[in-house]
Formats: C-alpha cells, structure tokens, sequence
C-alpha cells in the first residue's frame, strides 16, 4: 500500500455480471460482451465479468449478454475499477470482506434463478403466496387455557 | 538478526470505515513489517466461529474470529497477530479480549490489541508495531540472560532520562536527570554514568538505546541496537527480578504512558500501552506532590502513613483529579491520606484501563519512577491481591535492558 | 423509476431484482465509487478518512464508536435519497461495509423512521422460497411505480 493511487477512470462506472448456469460459462458471457462492446473494458473472472466504461455504454453491453441466460445472469455495481490494488486479493493477503459477501449469495442465487423462471410464467390475476414476513414472537398462552391444563392435571 | 519483513495477521472490526487503516499500514511500514488479512473461504469461516463458540452478531468479528482460529490452527501463517477494533465497541471489545488471549494461550505468536479512534495516527501505533517486529525478528537476542563485557543503555522517557553502565553482568554506573532537550539529558546521564563506573565512552564494547529518544540518541551516539521500551523493558524486568524463566507480569507506570506486559520467559506474549488521560500515569502523582509540598521521593512514604479509603478520588481525567485533590484538602483531609488516595486512583485507572487487556500471572513486578513510590506499589498489590515485586535499580529499568540486549553485540564489535 | 435502498447495501440479489424490475438499487458501491474517483485522497483501501467518521456525526453521537459513524458516512446519503427499501432480515453473513451489527441496527432503524415504503424479506433456502421471494420483490417493486416518475 506505499504507492499513492491516482483516481482511475473518473467519470466511468464498473458493474459485476455473475453467471450462476450449467450452461452458460464467463467465457461465453466475454464473447458475447466483445461483439457489441466498443468503449468499455471488458475484464473475466471465475464468476463472470467486469465491465468498465461510461454509464450507459456499460448498461448497454449489459442488456445485450443479459439476453443469453436471462434468469441465470445477475448484475451489480462495484465501487473500485477491476485490478484496483487497494482490493486485490495479492496485495491484502486475503480476499476484501466483500468477496464473502459473494460467496454466501451465489449459494442463494440458484432458488433466486428459480423463482425468475417462475414469476415469467405466472399469471400476474392470480393471488399467490408471497415471501413469509419475518417471524413474531409467538403468542403467550392464554389464561383460561393454562388453566385448563391445570386443572386436568389435578387428580 | 534477521531483517525480514515480518507478517503481521490483522484481525480487525472498522478501522477501514474509521480512516485508520492507513495509518496501520504506515505504522506497520514503518519498522519493516507487513499487515495482511489472513484468507479463508466461507466454509472455514463458518466452522471456526462456530468452533470458537462465541456467538457475535457483527460479520467483521465473525471473520476477525475466524481468522483468530486459522492462525492458531497453522493453517494460515504469520510472524505476529495485530487486533483491532473500535473505542466504545462492547460487542468488540468482548472479542478483542478474547481472541488476544486464545491466540496468546495457544500459539506462540505475539498479539497486541488495539482499540482506535478516527483520531488514532502512525505514530501512536508505532511502538506496538515496532514491538510485534521485535519479538518476531530478534527472539535469539531476548533470549539473552547474562550481560557481558562493558556496555551501556539509555533509556530516554518522557519525564527522565537514565543511563547504567554495566560489566561482566553488574551495574557499575548509574545517571539519572529529568528529560529536558532529549541530547543534552542524554549527554548528562552518561556523564554521570561513566563517571560512577570509572570508565570511558571508548572503552564500551557495545550501546543500546530505548525510550522516547531512542533514535535521535541512537543514532548520535551510534548505538548497537535501538528498541523500543516494551520489549526491553521487560527483558530488564525479569533480568532484575531474578525470574527470567516462566511466566511473568511487567508493569511500568510512567510520565506519558503506561506498560502492562504479560512475559513469558523473558519475551513478552501481549501487552497494552497506553492510558486514557495523564490521570492514569505518574504525571499525576508528581502534581499530588507538588500540589502537597513535598518532593516526589517523599510522596510514598506519606502515601504509606495514610489510608486512602478515607478521601473520593479518581483521576479518570487529570483535571477532575486534580478538582478532588484540592477539594479533600480544603475538607480538611491530612496530607497522608490525600497522598494514599492518588496513588489508589492512579493504581486503580491502571488497573480499571490496561490490566484487564493482559492476563496477570505472578509475579507482579513493577518497574520505573514509579515503582519507587511505595504507596503506588501497596495499592497496586491490594488491588492485584498479590505482593508486587519491585526490583533492585527498578527505576533503571529501560537502561538495565537496554545494556544487557546491547552485549548481544559484544562480540560482532 | 424509484430509489430503493438495499440491505445488505452490497447484495447482489437485491442490486440484481431492483435493476431488473426497473428501479434504481442504492447500495455501497455508489458511496465507494465516489471517494475511489475523488482526487487527493490517500487513505487506502476505501480512500474513507477521519472526516467521514466526523461527519458521521450527522446520523450518530460522538459516543457511538468510530466505525459506526464512518461507515453511516457511506450509508447515510443513500438513506436521505431513498425512496423505498427492500431489506434482507438475518444477513448473517455480510461482511466489510454491512459487517458491523450496530451500524446495520441503526440503518434500518433509520429507514423504517423515513417513513418510506419498506419490504422485509429472508433469503431463500429452497425453489419454493425462492419463488416466494422474487414474487415478493417484484410485487412490491411493482407498487412503487407510478408514485416516483
């Protein structure tokens, strides 16, 4: 960390595309962004792909390699350009927090593709069960019944 | 000695989100270390904190404790651990202790913990890092039980400067000066010290240095070995005290900051340094006895005639301290039982602020300026439940360790 | 389109389902950008400095410890924009920007007292639950249309 770090590329943005498929491979992702990128920096990982360059030329690769594997291509912002070595992995001697962060989603991310998969075919007329809210403490027992069981206890 | 770059495990909770990091690496580049984060996947992560058993909710301690594990466990290597964690964090502060002593109890790494503030700089960090750095790289040299030839150390504090000159493993010569300009003190206590001793700067076989002052001195005086006063502090401790083998408790009350190190044959394992406010240190004492007309040297005596349970005194904060000093004498309090109740609150700010980072082992000995003041040493003792050793030329402490690491060097010169 | 806030603010899933039922995901990377592409700064590795800590101060008390007040320096903006939020109870394991439990107290606490509209979800541990869950997000991100044009 001796070396003093100038902003680097100001004005652009980096977003994460994570691939989580049997079929579909960061390499596959990578050729797909190279045919209609022109102004981005195109950078492969073992999850997927990290795209540099102004906003909306990012967002427009994006849309185009999102249409190979729709439910199994996720997206994200990243706050540091790729290689930055103020996060790499060589430099901390071990992965940024975030990086675990990742880890724990991707091993989520398969029900995540299901339910993709499912809510496009689902009729939006319908009343289906949504996600259980977070659970309450539950009830107290009511008075009268505690009663009953002390009494039927009593010989 | 080896001057490899030493690895020092950063396990930590905020200091990135703090603005401190930078100043852990500085500090750390500063004496030839490196900090790393130990690499683990999520699975390890999961296992070991649920091993280790102790059920936080922040993420940043469950990797801190995780990686905690992995060092112990051999499976990630480093020279020494460094734990970090934010002020007024009770949730960090629990796992701050806790993982210094799990590390300190079952490996043979050198830990220190440190709790920051967006405030906290390089500079205050140095010390410990430098330190880390030393029980790392030179454990051969703190091995060292015998003085040999003719040497000397210099140990430049924050209130005194002191020099001893010893030979053949026996002090010769002794100087002692309060720290004025850091050279001109210096310059005094050798003089002194060679004088006692009957000898001349050239006929010394080898120099070390310590304290505040240690490079500037160090360097103008070329010295052999320059370190800071934690580890040779500790090393004149237990050489003094005759217990150079087995564990050990080093306590060193001084003028700026205060000491506590936990020793292990000679080498301290953890330690802490520091002290919220000049209440906690011997700057305070000095103001009871000035503020009671006396001379410092006679504070403990008077201290020992009174009881100290007798007057409300803390000096959490020196001025609040000094707001209850002058309040017990206007009560009417006796000069003997003001002068026991500051050295209780120094002995309990002490033992309130920095004992609880170290495990106490016995014996207890208590070294520096301060040591020589007998009520500080009988409240420390109550305090501690343990009779406190103080050994003989305690307030030469930094200059004993200094002289006796430096003969390390007697035969290379 | 609406501003949603996510939490964990580094989620993936979240960032992933808010961008691709149309609304804008506020999360830390847009926090960190902005200090990573800030000139003259020299704090690795999040270029975040003791200032951040003080004007942390905004959201929390000078007793609140450091990291806390430093890390609601990232979060506190994005909860001033916000205009919903959809959060994930029991993130057990975020680490780094999300990985102090107190700061992520204050965060939500902070976010329900806006008064915005707030979903409360789990992660999913199966496909029903994974339904159940994108259903949920879309639902609710799907409300939200029509009152932030």
């Amino acid at each position: 960390m001796k070396q003093k770090i100038p902003p680097l590329y100001q004005g652009t943005v980096t977003k994460y595309v994570f691939v989580e498929s049997y079929k579909t491979t960061p390499d596959d992702l990578t050729s797909r962004a190279y045919e209609v990128s022109e102004k981005v920096m195109i950078k492969e990982t073992c999850f997927g792909l990290q795209i540099t360059g102004e906003e909306s030329e990012v967002e427009r690769v994006i849309a185009h390699i999102r249409k190979i594997d729709p439910s199994h291509i996720f997206v994200k912002d990243r706050g540091f350009p790729p290689g930055d070595p103020r996060r790499c992995r060589a430099n901390l001697g071990g992965a940024r927090p975030g990086y675990f962060g990742h880890e724990f989603e991707m091993k989520v991310v398969k029900w995540v593709s299901k339910g993709i998969e499912a809510i496009n075919s689902e009729d939006p007329a319908l009343t289906l069960p949504l996600s259980s809210s977070v659970p309450e403490e539950p009830p107290l027992l009511d008075l009268q019944k505690l009663k009953q069981i002390i009494d039927a206890e009593v010989p | 000695m080896s001057e490899d770059l030493v690895r020092i495990a950063q396990l930590s909770c905020g200091p990135e989100y703090s603005g401190v990091q930078k100043e852990i690496y500085t500090a750390a580049e500063a004496v030839g270390a490196e900090v790393f984060f130990p690499d683990l996947s999520l699975a390890d992560i999961r296992r070991n904190f649920r091993d280790f058993g102790l059920d936080v909710r922040s993420g940043d301690l469950k990797l801190a404790i995780a990686r905690a594990v992995a060092l112990v466990e051999g499976s990630v290597e480093a020279d020494a651990v460094f734990i970090a964690s934010c002020f007024r964090c009770a949730e960090a502060a629990i796992v701050r202790n806790e993982l210094r002593r799990y590390i300190h109890e079952h490996s043979s790494l050198p830990v220190v913990s440190y709790s920051f503030t967006e405030r906290t700089t390089s500079g205050t960090l140095l010390t410990r890092m430098e330190a880390l750095t030393t029980i790392a790289r030179r454990r051969a040299l703190l091995a060292r039980e015998r003085q040999v030839g003719l040497t000397m150390g210099v140990d430049s504090g924050s209130s005194t400067t002191k020099a001893v000159i010893m030979q053949d493993n026996e002090i010769i010569g002794t100087g002692w000066r309060p720290t004025t300009e850091v050279m001109g003190s210096a310059d005094e206590v050798m003089a002194l010290a060679f004088e006692e001793a009957g000898v001349k700067r050239e006929d010394l076989d080898a120099i070390g240095t310590t304290g505040y002052g240690r490079f500037l001195i160090g360097e103008r005086i070329g010295a052999d070995l320059i370190q800071e006063e934690l580890t040779v502090n500790s090393k004149g401790a237990v050489f003094l005290a005759d217990c150079q083998h087995g564990p050990s408790t080093v306590i060193d009350i001084g003028g700026m900051d205060n000491k506590a190190i936990s020793v292990n044959n000679g080498i301290p394992g953890t330690f802490t340094m520091g002290g919220i406010c000049a209440g906690a240190s011997g700057r305070f004492l000095e103001m009871t006895a000035k503020r009671l007309g006396v001379d410092i040297t006679e504070l403990g005596p008077l201290a020992m005639a009174g009881m100290g349970g007798d007057v409300p005194m803390n000096s959490y904060c020196i001025v609040f301290g000094t707001q209850s000093l002058v309040n017990a004498l206007a009560e009417g309090h006796s000069k003997e039982n003001v002068a026991a109740a500051a050295c209780h609150s120094v002995a309990e700010q002490v033992f309130e602020q920095q004992l609880q980072e170290i495990d106490i082992k016995e014996p207890v000995i208590m070294v520096g300026g301060t040591s020589l003041i007998q009520g500080l040493v009988r409240a420390m003792g109550e305090l501690l439940q343990t009779e406190i050793v103080v050994p003989h030329h305690s307030q030469y402490i930094g200059s004993v360790g200094a002289a006796l690491l430096s003969s390390g060097f007697v035969e290379k010169n | 389109m609406a501003k949603v806030f996510i939490y964990p603010a580094t989620s993936l899933i979240l960032s992933d389902l808010v961008a691709r039922f149309g609304h804008k995901a506020l999360g830390t990377a847009l926090s960190i950008r902005e200090r990573i592409q800030t000139a003259g700064l020299d704090s690795p590795p999040l270029q975040m400095t003791p200032e951040d800590a003080k004007r942390g101060l905004r959201w929390a008390a000078v007793e609140v410890p450091s990291g806390v007040r430093g890390r609601m320096s990232l979060f506190g903006p994005l909860i001033d924009e916000a205009e919903a939020a959809v959060i994930v109870k029991h993130a057990d394991y975020a680490f780094g920007c999300m990985g102090c439990a107190r700061t992520d107290e204050l965060i939500e606490f902070l976010i329900k007292q806006k008064g915005v509209p707030v979903l409360e979800v789990e992660y999913p541990s199966d496909e029903d639950t994974g339904i159940a869950f994108v259903r949920s997000i879309k639902a609710f991100l799907k409300s939200l249309e029509g009152t932030h044009e």
